[in-house]
Formats: C-alpha cells, sequence, structure tokens
C-alpha cells in the first residue's frame, strides 16, 4: 500500500477504535447512572420500584424536621404543595437545609412510601433554588 | 461619582473594541493599510479603561457603595476589607468585568511581545481579540451591568457575600481560572488570523504554543485551586464532584492539552495542521461553553448564581457568532493546507496523534455527559434526570490507562519512524521496579492493597520511568544528564504531575475513611488506627459571624494534635456554615466536621482519614509548572 494511504489507515482506524471504545463506555455509564427526578406528586402517580435509585426534590414543610436525641436520624416531609414525602437520613446534613429550604435528596423508596435518603444537597446560596425544585414548586403553585 | 466613571470606561472601552475589532474591513473602504497603526494602541486603550473600570468597581466596594445594586447583594460593612476587594468577583456581573479584563491582558501581551513582527498578522489576530472583548463587554453592559445603581432608595446595609466565598482561596480562584479560559482566545485569533493571511506553517505553530500552553497552565492551576477549596471550605472532604462547572473547566483543559501536543507535531514535522486549527476553535467553544454552563443556570450545580434566560441567549449568540463563524472560514479558507510527510505506527507523530484522539474523544464524552441532563429533558417531555459521578469514573479510567501508557513511552519514539525498538524491555526494568518498591510499600503503610491502587502505582511507575530513565540512558556524563533534564524541565515536570496526580487519586478513592458520629463530650472514636477525642465545646465571637468550636484531640502512634472545627453563624446573611478541621501530615489528612447539637453535650460529627490527598494538587502545581517554564522558553526564542 502506498504510505501516505498506509498512514490515513492508521488515522482512521484509530478515530474508529477511540470513538467506539468511548460509546460503549458512555451507554454503558449513561444506562447505570442517570438517577430520574421525581415531585412528591409524582411520586403518588407512578410506582416506583424499590430497587431504583431516584432523586426526589420540594420544600421542608415547616415543623416536620424531626431529630432523635443522640442519634444522626432525621425525618422531615417535604412538599410540593399538592402531595407530601416523608424522607428519613442518617448522617449530617449540610448547612443549608433547614425548614422552607428547597432540597434534592438522593436514594430509593421503601414499601411502606417512605423515602431512605443517601444523600442531601442544600444548595450554596440561600436565595437559589436547585432548577428542578424552582421547576415543581412553579407548576404546582 | 466613582461609579459613573467607571460605566463611563466601560462604555469607552465597548466603543473602542468595536473600532479595532472591526477596522479591518476599513481597508475595503480606503485600500490602505492605515489600521496597521492604529490596532495596537486602540488595543491598549481599551485594556487600560477596563483596568480604570474595575479599579472603580473595586474602590466603590471599599467605600461600602450600596447605592450600587451589585454591590449591596455582594458585600456588607461587617465585610473584611480583604473579602470587600475579593468580593468584586463574588458574583456574575462582577466576574464577568473580571474575564473581560483577563482577556485584555492577553491582548496587550500579545501585542507587546509581537509589535516588531509582521504588521498584518498582528492587526488581524488584535482584530479578532477586540471582536470578542466588544462582544463580551456588550454583554456584561446589556444584560449584566455591575454599576447598575438602585435609586432612589440606598439600602444602608449590603446583603454580603456569600460565607463560603470569604475565604483566601476563593479570592485567587477565578482569576487563574478566568486568565485560562479567556488565554484560549488568544490562539483562536492566532488561527483566523493564520487562516485569513495564509500563513498557516511551522512559524504560526511556534507562536500559537507559548499562548496554549499558558492557558493550560492557568486552567491547571484554577481547576487545583477549585478543588481544593471545595475539599476544605465544603465540609464533605470531597476534591472533585463531577459537578457540571467542574467539567465545564475540565473540558478546556483537555482540549488544551491536546492543542499544543499538536502544535509541536503541527512545528516540526508540518502536518496536522488543520487538526490544529479545528482544536484552537474547538478549545475556545470550549471555553466560551464553559462560561455558559456557569452563568446561564441552565444546569443544577454549586456554582449557579442566577437564573436568567435573556442571558443564557446571548451567550449563545456570541457562541455561534465567533464559532460558526470561524468554522465558515475555515472550510472556506483552508484549501488544502500543504505539507505532508509520512509516518510509521512506530513514530512520534502516530503518538501525538493518539494521544489528541484520547484527549479530545475524553473531552467530548465529559461534555456529552455533562449536557445530557438538557438532552434528555427535552427529549422526554420535561423529565429531569441527573448524570451521577460514576459515569465519569467509569469513562475516565480506561482513557487515563491509555494516555499514562503514551506517557511512559512518548520520550522513546522517534519522529517518522522509531529504529530501535527496544524501549518496552528497558523502560519495563525500571518502572517494575519502582512499582514494586511503591506497592511495598503503600503495603506496608495500609496493610492492604487493591486493584485500583495496583494499577494507579503501574501508572505511576509507567510515567516516572519512562520520563527519567531515558535522560540517564542518552547521557555519558553527569554533565549531559543535567543539560538533557534542564531542557526537557517543562515537559518531565508536567508529565511527572501526572503521575502524581494518579498515585494520589489512587489512594485516596481506596484508602478514605469517612464515619458520621454521635459523640458525647469526653467520648473517643476510633476510624482506621486513629482515635478521635471529643474534649470540648466553646461559643464565640468574630468580626462578622458567631461561632461554636469544638476541641478534638488525635491520637495515633507518633501524633498527638489537637483541631477545632467550627460551626459559623454569619451575623448579616444570618447563614449557618460548617468550617471543618484539617490535619495534614505528608502521608494522611485527618479531617473533621462539626454536626450539631443532638442532646446534652452531644454532637454529630463526620471524622474522615484522607490518605494522599496532597499529592493531587502536588500534581496539579507540577502540571502548572511545567506549562509556564516550556512557554517562558517559547516566548523567549520567539
Amino acid at each position: 500500500m502506498h504510505p501516505i494511504r498506509k498512514q490515513r489507515l492508521y488515522v482512521v482506524l484509530s478515530i474508529l477504535l477511540g470513538t467506539a471504545v468511548a460509546a460503549f463506555l458512555v451507554f454503558k455509564g449513561l444506562s447505570e447512572n442517570i438517577n430520574l427526578f421525581y415531585s412528591p406528586s409524582d411520586l403518588k402517580k407512578e410506582k416506583i420500584s424499590v430497587d431504583n435509585q431516584i432523586r426526589v426534590g420540594g420544600m421542608v414543610k415547616k415543623d416536620s424536621i424531626n431529630k432523635e436525641n443522640n442519634s444522626l436520624r432525621t425525618s422531615f416531609v417535604i412538599t410540593d404543595f399538592e402531595e407530601d414525602l416523608l424522607i428519613t437520613y442518617e448522617g449530617i446534613l449540610p448547612d443549608l437545609f433547614s425548614e422552607e429550604a428547597g432540597i434534592v435528596a438522593k436514594g430509593k423508596i421503601n414499601e411502606e412510601g417512605t423515602f431512605i435518603a443517601n444523600e442531601v444537597l442544600a444548595k450554596h446560596d440561600e436565595n437559589y433554588m436547585p432548577p428542578e425544585v424552582a421547576k415543581t414548586l412553579k407548576d404546582k403553585k | 461619582m466613582i461609579v459613573e466613571i467607571g460605566h463611563i470606561f466601560l462604555i469607552g472601552a465597548l466603543v473602542v473594541s468595536f473600532i479595532a475589532g472591526f477596522s479591518p474591513l476599513l481597508r475595503f473602504l480606503t485600500k490602505d493599510n492605515f489600521y496597521y497603526m492604529v490596532i495596537g494602541p486602540m488595543n491598549n486603550l481599551v485594556c487600560l479603561f477596563i483596568f480604570l473600570s474595575l479599579i472603580s468597581l473595586i474602590y466603590s466596594f471599599l467605600v461600602d457603595d450600596f447605592s450600587v445594586a451589585y454591590i449591596a447583594n455582594n458585600s456588607n460593612t461587617l465585610l473584611p476589607t480583604y473579602y470587600k476587594f475579593a468580593a468584586t468577583w463574588g458574583a456574575h456581573e462582577g466576574s464577568l468585568l473580571l474575564w473581560i479584563f483577563c482577556l485584555c491582558l492577553w491582548s496587550t501581551t500579545y501585542f507587546f511581545i509581537n509589535r516588531q513582527k509582521d504588521e498584518e498578522f498582528v492587526a488581524l489576530t488584535l482584530s479578532v481579540l477586540n471582536q470578542i472583548i466588544f462582544a463580551f463587554i456588550a454583554f456584561t453592559i446589556f444584560t449584566s451591568n455591575p454599576f447598575e445603581r438602585i435609586l432612589p432608595v440606598v439600602p444602608i446595609e449590603g446583603a454580603d457575600l456569600n460565607p463560603l466565598l470569604q475565604d483566601f482561596a476563593f479570592t485567587i480562584h477565578p482569576p487563574l481560572l478566568y486568565l485560562g479560559y479567556s488565554g484560549l482566545a488568544v490562539p483562536f485569533a492566532l488561527s483566523l488570523s493564520a487562516l485569513i493571511s495564509k500563513k498557516i506553517d511551522s512559524v504560526w505553530a511556534r507562536e500559537a504554543r507559548p499562548w496554549s500552553l499558558l492557558s493550560s497552565g492557568f486552567l491547571t492551576l484554577g481547576i487545583a485551586l477549585g478543588s481544593w477549596w471545595a475539599y476544605y471550605e465544603l465540609g464533605w472532604g470531597g476534591w472533585w464532584f463531577w459537578d457540571p462547572v467542574e467539567n465545564a473547566a475540565f473540558v478546556p483543559w483537555l482540549i488544551s492539552v491536546a492543542m499544543f501536543h499538536s502544535l509541536i507535531v503541527t512545528e516540526k514535522r508540518g502536518i496536522y495542521k488543520n487538526w490544529s486549527i479545528l482544536l484552537s476553535i474547538l478549545a475556545f467553544a470550549a471555553s466560551i461553553l464553559g462560561t455558559f454552563l456557569v452563568r446561564s443556570g441552565i444546569l443544577t450545580s454549586v456554582h449557579v448564581f442566577a437564573l436568567d434566560p435573556e442571558r443564557g441567549v446571548f451567550i449563545l449568540a456570541i457562541f455561534s457568532y465567533f464559532i460558526l463563524g470561524s468554522l465558515i472560514f475555515y472550510s472556506f479558507l483552508n484549501n488544502k493546507l500543504p505539507g505532508r510527510s509520512t509516518y510509521n505506527l512506530t513514530s512520534k507523530e502516530f503518538g501525538f496523534l493518539l494521544n489528541n484522539i484520547l484527549l479530545v474523544i475524553l473531552a467530548l464524552s465529559i461534555m456529552f455527559g455533562t449536557l445530557f441532563p438538557l438532552i434528555y429533558e427535552a427529549l422526554n417531555d420535561g423529565d429531569q434526570i441527573s448524570v451521577g459521578a460514576p459515569y465519569y469514573e467509569i469513562l475516565i479510567l480506561p482513557f487515563a490507562l491509555a494516555l499514562s501508557i503514551l506517557q511512559g513511552v512518548g520520550l522513546y519514539l522517534s519522529w517518522s519512524s522509531t529504529k530501535q525498538f527496544n524501549f518496552l524491555n528497558r523502560v519495563a526494568i525500571e518502572s517494575f521496579s519502582i512499582f514494586v518498591i511503591l506497592s511495598l510499600l503503600v503495603f506496608f503503610i495500609f496493610g492492604t492493597l487493591s486493584w485500583g491502587t495496583f494499577l494507579a502505582i503501574a501508572m505511576f511507575s509507567w510515567i516516572f520511568s519512562g520520563n527519567l530513565v531515558d535522560a540517564v540512558y542518552q547521557s555519558t556524563q553527569l554533565q549531559e544528564l543535567k543539560s538533557i533534564l534542564i531542557k526537557r524541565f517543562g515537559m518531565i515536570s508536567a508529565h511527572l504531575g501526572t503521575a502524581f496526580l494518579i498515585l494520589g487519586v489512587g489512594i485516596v478513592t481506596t484508602f478514605s475513611l469517612e464515619r458520621d458520629v454521635v459523640l458525647q463530650k469526653g467520648e473517643s472514636y476510633k476510624l482506621g488506627s486513629t482515635h478521635f477525642i471529643f474534649k470540648e465545646i466553646q461559643e464565640a465571637k468574630r468580626l462578622n459571624y458567631s461561632f461554636q468550636s469544638a476541641d478534638i484531640e488525635i491520637r495515633e502512634e507518633g501524633l498527638i494534635d489537637q483541631i477545632s472545627p467550627e460551626k459559623r453563624n454569619y451575623l448579616s446573611s444570618n447563614q449557618v456554615m460548617t468550617e471543618a478541621a484539617i490535619k495534614p501530615t505528608l502521608l494522611q489528612d485527618y479531617y473533621v466536621t462539626l454536626g450539631e447539637q443532638v442532646g446534652d453535650g452531644t454532637w454529630t460529627f463526620k471524622l474522615q482519614i484522607k490518605p494522599f490527598i496532597r499529592w493531587i494538587w502536588f500534581g496539579a502545581i507540577l502540571i502548572a509548572l511545567g506549562t509556564f517554564v516550556s512557554s517562558y522558553r517559547y516566548v523567549k526564542r520567539l
């Protein structure tokens, strides 16, 4: 083969190989690591398998934060002004977590319909709402 | 008054940059090259105006002029003076002004280095840069003006700077990052003027290289500083979250690294010209997109400041003008760039090609993951998703592995074709011995090993030996070795930096310990082999916050120390913030965050041990050092 042709072949082959590997990883990565977002009302409508990791979000209801004594366990209720959802979490909550703050929690829902969170995010700016939460609250208000 | 002066300077800069940016069009009218003479001074004038504008904003911050909306929202009389100064770029409007100032610094530096050179080429480059400056100033004035007044009712007190940003690392993080982002405009402008004046050759590549190296270096420092800041300030002990904004800086970094490698080949061999030009366009596109992602508020991120669709549309327009415009230019003007030299599979050229393919595909895949939630939302009727960190972790591992392999053999390759193909067994002995020694050391320290650590140690040893041992083999005398090491200092430093970074990442991800605990006063908790003892808690007040602080004693063989994590309540914003306490040692960090009171004398804590975490940032510093040294040598030779 002509050297320049051969060279071009190498180039094309390596690009194809690289892209194929990347495409495989992208699909594999996306199929395993997408976390769908639900509002409390969505959860009432849809049945979510107890095995699926999902994200939920809403506003923390007033007087709903319940901290157990001498323990890391906290439970609280979030709302989208239509439906409520009880969330339990074991661990240290972020600084900006408070009543009437918009939060997003990641975790699984159990058989009783309680959400067991393994991560709770409250964003860093006190005026800031995560876009999902802002949208949910806007839709319902 | 000062505020109006700043505002007028900003408008002045808008006008002058517009004239400078579009002055090449004058040529069609006047048929002479008058603009060559004036574009340089006009460019410097823009830089001066922006500087004065920034100074007047800083001054207004220092004197607490709350009649300015931006200052009222981001400062406070109680704020320490140094943070009043840094609050200037604490939010969107001011940081844009800083972004523009960084770009002006680049364009002015470019002008002073090249003012004796080819007039047409320099004038064209400056005009592209000034068009960019113009676009960003217009964006600032029309959508996010930091000089806007709140009249007639002036607030007596400001809302305060976000407590998280009241921190030294934060104050230098944005300038560094912006120098990196905006620096990518220079190779972009150089590519366009090379296309227009049909001077895409080795000289062009040599000229573009130091700018891409410098941008890379500043991006490295900016990203590393951001990671360090997140580590000690957010209180979670994480150093990288795959947050959209982190990705937005990481993607241009990857592309800029690809670019300065590709430019080596263009300079030395006269090939990959099209590719280098496309990379410079892609890098600048990634840089604008980065700005867009941070500023538009379309993605959930810790950095998002404000939601404002108007800004998004504006940036999108800027993006389309420059990127689509330059691509159209490229497709019309590249008309079969000549210059082909042949190479085979064992050549340096092919090594660089693989390096570029890997870096660019990795960058695009990360970008895809970052934007995927938007695509998904559009396709699925508003359903919202997030892409978890494991996506990126799965993705980056094979790419990092392949890139490390290349870094370890790159030096042993010759241009065109490598005659003596015995580098594998040469590197293998050295890297294998380093691998064994390191593995034993790590095993000795942590008492266990995992495949992830093995892999990280293997990559480290491979890169380490591949970059240093070759120099030893090539030289017969110490003197010779010294001169090779000095000559290659930039490259070796940057490559060793990645090696240290990989080792740090590998070890910190496998051996980190973390536990949330409830402790009563006097109680102790054993994490790994370390005892954390909760001694005391007290309350006090500082300048602009009150706080509670716990005394935690750390006990380990050969180490007894006390650290005090705090929980602060900022007076003016009434915002609560935890301040983690960190005891750094060479091998590991002890990290304690104070939670909240859950009973009488009982508090919650997050205890963490982070081995080798400092090596990550140390690696990043080495990378940046390497890029700076290399670019300095290039500029000196110009």
